[in-house]
């Protein structure tokens, strides 16, 4: 089959599932509880639905679409990065001096991402949506991984038994690393054929799998115990007790 | 203080890997027809970026 049509099929179930989950989120009045996945569904949608309308209004060789297309990447990594730090800050929920230090790290992790994405527009500042923007947006794609990979140790480390964070955490590791993985790949290869079918299509199937596991998560594993125990670990025991002084 | 400099030195080591690894495999290979590979969130059609141009002295 074509890679096209499989493509666009993920693509409109993706849409179709993202509409369903905010209704869901919306008609279940868990905007509080659920509003991380909430967030960016919506910011999700909303992009996918602008870009189906520029798309179908000025056409893919277009200047707008073009523009409006990585304006949107733009959000929705900005999006996707809050998302993290929101998971963040369920995680430590009842550690509010742990969250003092995991704040700085994410805030820090922003301003040295867009410190080095502003090198590539010192280069040139008349493209800044070539040189800055895209820059910005790989960057701060391949940091929401890294970070998203972190908090995985740490509910691991902290033994979690929040199933829903694990497995919202686990869908935005899917997001972030099948694609990467994928890249990996045809870099490797030097663009073998296999690699490439499996590009063209990784990012797409990425994201309906993501898709997948947070209706899991938001559906069935929404009544799940939210508490979250910790072991008593010398590191973080230590950090505390130096804050209470 | 030394929590400071550890989040600091956490941080860096964090977008040092980010950045590593978008220069391992954003941007270095080329899809057909020299595209290169980026990652983008969302739809399909992507519009890929033109050629970066020199930079003028």
């Amino acid at each position: 089959m074509d890679n096209r049509i499989i493509s666009y099929v993920l693509q409109d179930a993706g849409i179709l599932i993202e509409a369903a989950l905010v209704l869901y989120v919306a008609w279940t009045r868990q905007w509080k509880k659920q509003g991380t996945a909430a967030f960016y569904l919506t910011c999700l949608l909303v992009a996918q639905l602008t870009r189906a309308c520029v798309l179908h209004a000025y056409g893919f060789a277009s200047l707008r679409y073009y523009y409006i297309y990585w304006s949107t990447d733009f959000l929705l990594v900005l999006s996707a990065y809050l998302a993290v730090c929101l998971l963040f800050r369920r995680v430590d929920l009842r550690q509010e001096k742990m969250w003092g230090l995991i704040r700085l790290l994410l805030v820090l992790v922003f301003i040295l991402v867009a410190a080095i994405s502003g090198v590539s527009l010192s280069l040139n500042r008349k493209h800044f949506f070539t040189y800055f923007i895209i820059a910005f947006n790989q960057n701060l794609y391949f940091a929401c991984l890294a970070l998203n990979t972190l908090l995985y140790v740490l509910l691991r480390y902290m033994d979690s038994t929040d199933n829903q964070l694990a497995l919202l955490v686990c869908g935005v590791g899917i997001q972030f690393a099948g694609p990467t993985a994928a890249l990996a790949l045809v870099h490797l290869t030097t663009g073998g054929g296999f690699a490439l079918w499996l590009g063209s299509l990784v990012m797409r199937l990425c994201t309906f799998g993501m898709l997948l596991v947070w209706a899991y998560a938001i559906i069935r594993a929404k009544d799940k115990a939210t508490q979250v125990t910790r072991r008593e670990i010398p590191g973080l025991a230590e950090v505390t007790a130096e804050l209470d002084v | 203080m030394k929590n400071l400099v550890l989040i600091f030195l956490l941080a860096l080591l964090v977008v040092a890997t980010a950045v590593s690894v978008r220069r391992m495999v954003a941007g270095t290979a080329m899809f057909a027809g020299g595209i290169p590979t980026l990652v983008a969130i969302g739809t399909d059609p992507v519009p890929w970026p033109p050629p970066p141009a020199m930079p003028s002295n």
